[in-house]
């Protein structure tokens, strides 16, 4: 409505221009009447009728026309004050001068639409253009629609535009099966919102149709013979090549669109293809982990149960201890696979408490029960080391899970030095852990590797879960774990842990 | 009394085969990386080894191709559930069986019995001057492409006959589908396991052998040839 008030007022004031024009050339024109040639007013008042045709188009022009006809026929043909005309060459002249305005009046005015029309399509090319620019990106499908509605808002300038989808239903439901995708512009009430979800449903054979109330213009987006959405636009006042326009463009958005969808699906293949290969890649690791210990249980206990062999006591009692570790070994398995599935699941809630790390190792030693002898490991740490301020539980298996790989990696019975140190700010204390042993090392490529879930360095050698666990618990207590490159020989693990400020661990 | 050589990281394991073989009478020697185990073969010349394919310094299959550089002792691969593929390229890279974990001694010592007594026959008098080979009470003359079995002679067509000859020098180990085809058929041919399936189907027919107890199956892997063992 609003343009369309403007389109008045821009033609009534052409209208008025042009009228305004015309009474000033009659006011400077008349006090030299008597002076003036007959042709001379006839040349002045066409002035004020391209000034018309020019600002108002045609019709400002013509009434411009039919002013200057009249004013100059009643003040300058004799006789004056009357629209007879006398003398046969004057009339001669007023007739020129209808034909010359209404030519001009007619030439001036197709230029201006022939210049009109050309700005016009130049405007529709770039918006094309853009659109297609924009439609042609590596963007996900929420942000093309969204690009959609918002262009089509722009050019068309209805009173909001919205763009519906075949949403996803259970088969077999009554229910719309269209829901609003995006939507720009104001006012779109809730009300028109149901009318809009409640009508839809039947976007197979809707070309472009006003549907519903009127100017509501709804077009189907169709692309491969198959339709895809539906856009609609409401209160829009239409020209006849914005129509054609409108076409081009839910074609072009309905490529778009169809384009973005199998994008999104074949994201989706990808990532359950991912998901897959990670699956398998567990479950290689866990039945690995967990046949491993179970058979040297199983292998021992036939032993023990076969008849005929000659095993003496100390055999017996070697081959009861070693199922003894071997299932403590399965149980601590089994714990790291439940910790797992709580870092999985999101629900890991670190408790800390203050803790010495004296007392920290000796639970971890208590948690590896026996698999590495308390005088095999050497703690080398300062005296004022500060209090960890740690969830022992959490803390305590991964120091287990680093001294078991450590043990597992040099059964010769070579020491594990556990070092520590104060890093970290005075406000934000840490201490930095390590642990260190002279087995064969991890080559340099494997070390950030070996930190993922249920990586396996050198063929299965290392358990899958016990870093990957350690990494997660770490970092839940907001430090840092990583393999020291700097080390010649054997493999030192590093982390740090948040500790207390000012409490020293020794007072 | 047979020398053993364990090759596995496990130290449970290893100590655990340790002691049950030690009890049954055998000598073993243990070696806890691909490396140390090719030089165990070397130096303490085992009559057999096992192979862990999970090693940590090379991968088992390596290990295993590289001892059959300059050895012909039974090697018997400890693999994962599952791991079929690895199972595979190792018996064709070399090994003569596998064993899967978790698994019993009892079943190990049987595995151990076989391929230690094959092997023997290999490289004893198995093939003895006038190229006749014996299998328990199978025979078979590979001079005049004659088989007998209990003293009754077989029928064989010539491409079953090829077939039982190749089981028979290799008794003892798991040929694989693979393996057979490439050697008896042609090394045109590897991947038509039905052609395998066919003829080792007719042979055990003439061989009286409709249970498999002599030409065993092994699911999805392939066949091999075990005189029936010895009461004990």
């Amino acid at each position: 409505m609003q343009a369309l008030n403007g389109t008045y007022r821009h033609a009534a004031l052409a209208i008025a221009a042009a009228l305004a024009a015309q009474g000033a050339a009659l006011a400077v024109l008349l006090p030299f009447r008597s002076h003036l040639s007959v042709a001379t007013p006839a040349l002045v008042f066409l002035i004020p009728v391209i000034i018309g045709v020019v600002v108002g188009g045609f019709w400002a022009g013509a009434l411009a026309a039919v002013t200057g006809f009249l004013f100059y026929d009643i003040f300058f043909l004799p006789p004056y004050g009357t629209l007879t005309v006398h003398a046969a060459s004057n009339w001669l002249a007023l007739v020129v001068y209808l034909v010359v305005v209404l030519v001009v009046a007619r030439v001036v005015t197709q230029l201006h639409t022939a210049r009109d029309e050309a700005r016009r399509r130049e405007q529709e090319a770039g918006r094309l253009f853009e659109l297609s620019q924009a439609l042609i990106g590596d963007i996900g499908i929420s942000e093309l629609l969204d690009h959609i509605v918002i262009t089509v808002q722009t050019v068309f300038a209805p009173r909001w535009t919205a763009l519906l989808l075949p949403a996803a239903l259970p088969a077999g439901s009554d229910g719309p099966d269209l829901r609003v995708a995006a939507r720009a512009g104001q006012g779109l009430t809730a009300d028109e919102l149901t009318s809009l979800t409640a009508s839809g449903g039947q976007i197979r054979s809707l070309g472009m149709d006003r549907t519903g109330p009127p100017s509501r213009v709804a077009v189907a987006l169709v692309a491969s013979n198959r339709p895809v959405g539906l856009l609609v636009l409401q209160e829009v006042q239409f020209a006849r090549q914005d129509r054609a326009l409108l076409g081009t463009f839910a074609n072009q958005a309905a490529l778009a669109v169809e384009r973005a969808q199998l994008r999104d699906q074949a994201l989706r293949t990808r990532l359950l293809e991912e998901i897959d290969r990670w699956r398998g890649a567990m479950m290689g690791a866990v039945s690995h982990d967990l046949r491993t210990p179970l058979a040297s249980v199983k292998a021992a206990v036939s032993s023990l149960r076969q008849e005929g062999t000659a095993l003496n006591d100390v055999d017996r009692a070697e081959l009861l201890e070693l199922i003894e570790l071997q299932s403590d070994r399965l149980a601590r398995l089994v714990t790291n696979l439940l910790d797992m599935t709580r870092i999985e699941s999101g629900a890991l809630a670190v408790r800390p408490t203050l803790m010495p790390l004296d007392e920290l190792v000796d639970e971890s030693l208590a948690a590896v029960n026996g698999l590495v002898p308390r005088r095999r490991v050497h703690i080398d740490a300062p005296p004022d080391l500060p209090l960890l301020e740690i969830d022992h539980v959490l803390m305590g298996q991964v120091l287990a899970n680093l001294l078991e790989n450590a043990a597992r990696l040099c059964p010769d019975g070579s020491p594990i030095c556990i070092g520590a140190q104060s890093i970290g700010t005075p406000t934000a204390p840490f201490v930095e852990i390590s642990v260190a042993d002279e087995g064969p090392g991890i080559a340099a490529e494997e070390r950030e590797r070996v930190f993922e879930m249920f990586s396996q360095n050198g063929g299965g050698a290392r358990s899958g879960l016990g870093l990957a666990i350690a990494k997660a618990f770490v970092e839940a207590h907001g430090g840092s774990i990583w393999i020291d490159p700097g080390v010649a020989r054997g493999t030192r693990v590093v982390f740090t842990v948040p500790a207390a400020t000012n409490v020293p661990q020794r007072v | 009394m047979t020398k053993v050589l364990v090759v596995d990281d496990d130290v449970a394991l290893v100590k655990a085969l340790r002691i049950g073989l030690t009890a049954r009478g055998d000598e073993v020697a243990t070696a806890q990386s691909g490396v140390e185990g090719i030089n165990q073969v070397a130096l303490f010349h085992p009559d057999l080894v096992i192979l862990d394919l999970g090693l940590p310094d090379l991968d088992g299959l390596e290990v295993c191709r590289r001892i059959r550089e300059f050895s012909d002792v039974p090697v018997i691969v400890l693999s994962a559930y599952g791991d079929e593929r690895r199972k595979v390229e190792a018996l064709d890279g070399g090994a003569d069986d596998f064993i899967t974990k978790p698994f019993g001694m009892a079943e190990l010592e049987a595995r151990l019995r076989v391929a230690v007594r094959h092997s023997a026959a290999r490289t004893g008098n198995g093939t003895d001057l006038s190229g006749t080979m014996t299998i328990g009470d199978l025979e078979i003359d590979l001079v005049h492409h004659m088989a007998t079995r209990g003293g009754t002679v077989l029928t064989l067509t010539s491409r079953e006959f090829d077939l039982l000859a190749y089981l028979a020098r290799y008794a003892g180990k798991v040929c694989t589908h693979h393996m057979i085809l490439k050697d008896v058929w042609g090394p045109g041919y590897g991947a038509e396991s039905n052609y395998v399936r066919v003829y080792t189907h007719r042979l055990r027919k003439k061989l009286n052998d409709d249970e498999g107890r002599l030409l065993r199956t092994v699911p999805g892997i392939g066949y091999q040839l075990v005189a029936d063992a010895p009461a004990d």
